[in-house]
C-alpha cells in the first residue's frame, strides 16, 4: 500500500478555491489518507491531467465527469459528491407579464443561454427544450460565452443572461438553481423576474478517479471525506465555502440526462 | 428602470476571496436591497451611502471577531455597576474622579436588582460592583445579595472600612458566588501610600486579613503607573501576597489608565478598548475606566439594559469595520 499522498485536482474559478483546498488538505493531514492538491485554470486541463496520471482524483463538474467517462470508455469511477450536487436543476426566468407559463411556450421566443460548456445554463436547457419538442430552430438562442473552460462555475454568463432579459435582448434566461438562489430568487428584485419553469433534478460535481487508481487507495480517503461534520466548526468553515452541508456517495443515475444531451448535441469528448 | 445591483453584487463578490471588500455604485432606493441581499447571502454590508455600498465577502465582522474572543471577553459577558462615586480616599490616579468631595450618585437597591435581572436575561455571566468606595453605602449588603442571587459577583473595595457596623455588613454578605477585590498597589507602603494617602497600605493589608478570616474569597489588585512599573517590585508584590495566602490567580496587576485624576497612563479610547458594559447612576458606558467621561457614554437610559448591551455590540462592530476599511484603503506599502 502506497504512503504517497493522493493528489486531488481542482479548478481555480474563484480565489476562494485556495482556502477551500488548503482546509480540506489540512483536514486530511491526521487522517487515514493524506492528500495534496493541484489547481488548474480550466476543466479541460484538469481532465487531461487525470488521464495522464498527474493527479489521482479530479473534482469534476458534471460535464467533466461525462467527458472523463467518454474518454476512458467508462474506466473511471465517481467517489463522492456534495449533497447539493444531488439535487441540481435548471430554472427558466422571464419578466413578469411575459405570458410564459411552461417550457413549451418558448417556441418563437428568445432564450439567453450561459457559457456553451455550462451544463446547467446551456447544454441541459437545450436538452430540455428537445424533450419538450422544441428544436434549436424553434427558439432564438442567445449564447453568452463568458468564462469558457470553467463549465459555468463562476456564474458570470448566467448573470449576463439575466441582464440580457432585463435589457430586452432576450425573453428568457436559463440559470442554474444556485444562481437563482444567489440573486434571492424573485424576492430581492421585485417585479423584475419570475421563474416559470424548473427542470427535473440532475447531478452536478463529483470526485472522479480512474480505475487505474486502486480502490484500496481511494476508499480510506472517501470514508474520511464523508466523516466531515457540519457541527464541527473547523469542518463547517470548509463546508460553507464549498457550498454543502454533507458529502454524499455518488448517485450516477443523476448524470443520465447530461450523457444524453452530450450525445444529441454532439458535444466533443475532448477539448 | 429595474435595479441590477444584486447582479453586480453576486458577480463582484463571487470573484473575490472571503474577507475582501468590494464597492458597488447605488441608485436611489437600492441600499435596502443591498442590506437584504447581504443578510440573505451571509455577506457583510460594511457601509452604504446615497451613491455607493461597500460589502465584505463572508460573515459579518462581529461574528467572526467574537469567535476569537474568550467567553469572558465577549462584549456583554461582564457587567460593571458603579454603586456610588463618593469615596473615603482621593487616589491621584482614580479614573472615576472619586473622592470624599464627590457626590454620591448611587444606583440604589431597586434599580440594581432590576439591572442584574435584566443582565442575566441578556446573557451577562458575571457582575462587578465598584465605586467610589461601595462600603460607604449603608445598604451594601442588600445590594450584594441582590446581585449574587442572580450572577457571580465581585465587589471592588479599598478594604479599609471593615469596622463597626460596616464589619457587620461585611459579615452578612454571601460567601458563595461572591469575591472581594481589594486594592493594594505594592509590597510595601511607599508606592501605595504615595498615590492613595498616608497609612492606607497598612489598613488595606489589614482589610485583606479580615476578609480572609471571615471566609471570603479575596482577590488583590494593584494599579501601577507605567513609569513606576518595576519587575523587582512586581516580584516582591507577588511574594507578599503569596505570604498572605492569596493564590496567584487572584493576584492582579493592571496599569493606570489616563482617565479621571490620572495625568499619566494608558490612553484608552472606545475604538481601542474592548468594551465591558458599565452602568452608573447617570447612564451606560463603554468601559469602567470611562464611566465618568462623556466620550464613553453609550446611553443615558439604563433600561432596558439589553438595548444598551446591543448598542455596545453594534458600536464595536462599527469600530472594527472602520479599522478594517482603513487598513484596506491605506496599505502601508
Amino acid at each position: 500500500m502506497t504512503t504517497r499522498p493522493l493528489i486531488v485536482g481542482a479548478v481555480a474559478y474563484t480565489p476562494n478555491v485556495v482556502p477551500i483546498w488548503e482546509g480540506i488538505r489540512d483536514y486530511f493531514t491526521d487522517g487515514p489518507a493524506q492528500m495534496d492538491f493541484v489547481l488548474y485554470s480550466n476543466y479541460g486541463r484538469q481532465v487531461e491531467a487525470l488521464l495522464d496520471g498527474h493527479i489521482d482524483i479530479a473534482w469534476n463538474t458534471n460535464l467533466a465527469w461525462v467527458r472523463t467517462v467518454l474518454r476512458t470508455d467508462g474506466a473511471c469511477r465517481a467517489l463522492a459528491m456534495r449533497d447539493t450536487d444531488l439535487t441540481f436543476s435548471t430554472v427558466f426566468v422571464t419578466r413578469p407579464g411575459s405570458g410564459l407559463r411552461d417550457i413549451t411556450d418558448l417556441k418563437g421566443r428568445r432564450l439567453a443561454l450561459g457559457s456553451r460548456d455550462s451544463a446547467q445554463a446551456a447544454i441541459l436547457p437545450v436538452h430540455f427544450l428537445r424533450e419538450a419538442g422544441l428544436g434549436e430552430s424553434d427558439v432564438d438562442l442567445l449564447r453568452i460565452d463568458s468564462d469558457l473552460g470553467k463549465h459555468g462555475d463562476t456564474g458570470r454568463s448566467e448573470l449576463d443572461a439575466i441582464r440580457a432579459v432585463l435589457d430586452d435582448k432576450a425573453d428568457v434566461a436559463a440559470l442554474g438553481v444556485t444562481t437563482w438562489e444567489a440573486i434571492g430568487r424573485d424576492q430581492l428584485m421585485p417585479g423584475a423576474l419570475e421563474q416559470f419553469w424548473q427542470s427535473p433534478t440532475y447531478c452536478h460535481c463529483n470526485f472522479t478517479a480512474l480505475d487505474t487508481v486502486p480502490a484500496e487507495h481511494t476508499d480510506p480517503w472517501v470514508e474520511h471525506l464523508l466523516a466531515m461534520d457540519w457541527n464541527n466548526p473547523d469542518h463547517r468553515h470548509i463546508l460553507e465555502l464549498e457550498g454543502l452541508r454533507q458529502w454524499k456517495r455518488p448517485h450516477l443515475a443523476g448524470y443520465a440526462s447530461l450523457f444524453e444531451a452530450v450525445k444529441q448535441q454532439e458535444i466533443a469528448a475532448q477539448w | 428602470m429595474v435595479s441590477t445591483v444584486v447582479l453586480d453584487l453576486v458577480e463582484r463578490l463571487g470573484a473575490v476571496s472571503v474577507g475582501t471588500m468590494v464597492e458597488v455604485p447605488l441608485h436611489p432606493g437600492e441600499a435596502d436591497t443591498v442590506a437584504a441581499w447581504c443578510a440573505r447571502s451571509g455577506n457583510e454590508l460594511v457601509s452604504a451611502t446615497e451613491d455607493r455600498a461597500v460589502v465584505r465577502r463572508g460573515r459579518p465582522a462581529m461574528a467572526a471577531f467574537a469567535d476569537n474572543l474568550s467567553p469572558k471577553q465577549r462584549p456583554g459577558a461582564r457587567l460593571w455597576l458603579y454603586t456610588n462615586f463618593d469615596c473615603n480616599l482621593a487616589c491621584d490616579y482614580c479614573c472615576a474622579r472619586s473622592s470624599p468631595k464627590a457626590p454620591r450618585r448611587a444606583i440604589g437597591v431597586d434599580r440594581m436588582r432590576r439591572l442584574v435581572a435584566e443582565a442575566a436575561d441578556a446573557g451577562v455571566r458575571e457582575v462587578f460592583l465598584t465605586g467610589g468606595e461601595p462600603f460607604l453605602l449603608p445598604d451594601l449588603d442588600v445590594v450584594v445579595r441582590s446581585c449574587v442571587d442572580r450572577l457571580p459577583t465581585t465587589l471592588l473595595t479599598n478594604g479599609m472600612l471593615f469596622r463597626g457596623t460596616r464589619l457587620d455588613m461585611l459579615r452578612r454578605m454571601p460567601r458563595d458566588g461572591f469575591t472581594l477585590q481589594i486594592s493594594l498597589d505594592s509590597a510595601t507602603a511607599e508606592l501605595h501610600d504615595r498615590h492613595r494617602g498616608s497609612g492606607t497600605w497598612q489598613r488595606a493589608v489589614g482589610g485583606i486579613g479580615i476578609a480572609r478570616a471571615e471566609g471570603f474569597r479575596v482577590r488583590v489588585a494593584a494599579t501601577v503607573a507605567p513609569h513606576e512599573a518595576d519587575t523587582d517590585a512586581q516580584a516582591a508584590f507577588h511574594q507578599k501576597l503569596d505570604g498572605m495566602g492569596i493564590p496567584r490567580e487572584d493576584q492582579v496587576v493592571r496599569p493606570v489608565a489616563q482617565r479621571g485624576f490620572a495625568t499619566d497612563g494608558l490612553a484608552l479610547t472606545v475604538d481601542t478598548l474592548l468594551p465591558e458594559v458599565t452602568v452608573t447612576a447617570d447612564g451606560v458606558y463603554w468601559h469602567p475606566v470611562g464611566a465618568d467621561h462623556d466620550d464613553q457614554l453609550v446611553t443615558r437610559d439604563l433600561f432596558p439594559l439589553r438595548t444598551a448591551i446591543e448598542e455596545v455590540q453594534r458600536r464595536l462592530t462599527e469600530y472594527r469595520r472602520t479599522v478594517a476599511v482603513g487598513a484596506q484603503r491605506f496599505p502601508c506599502a
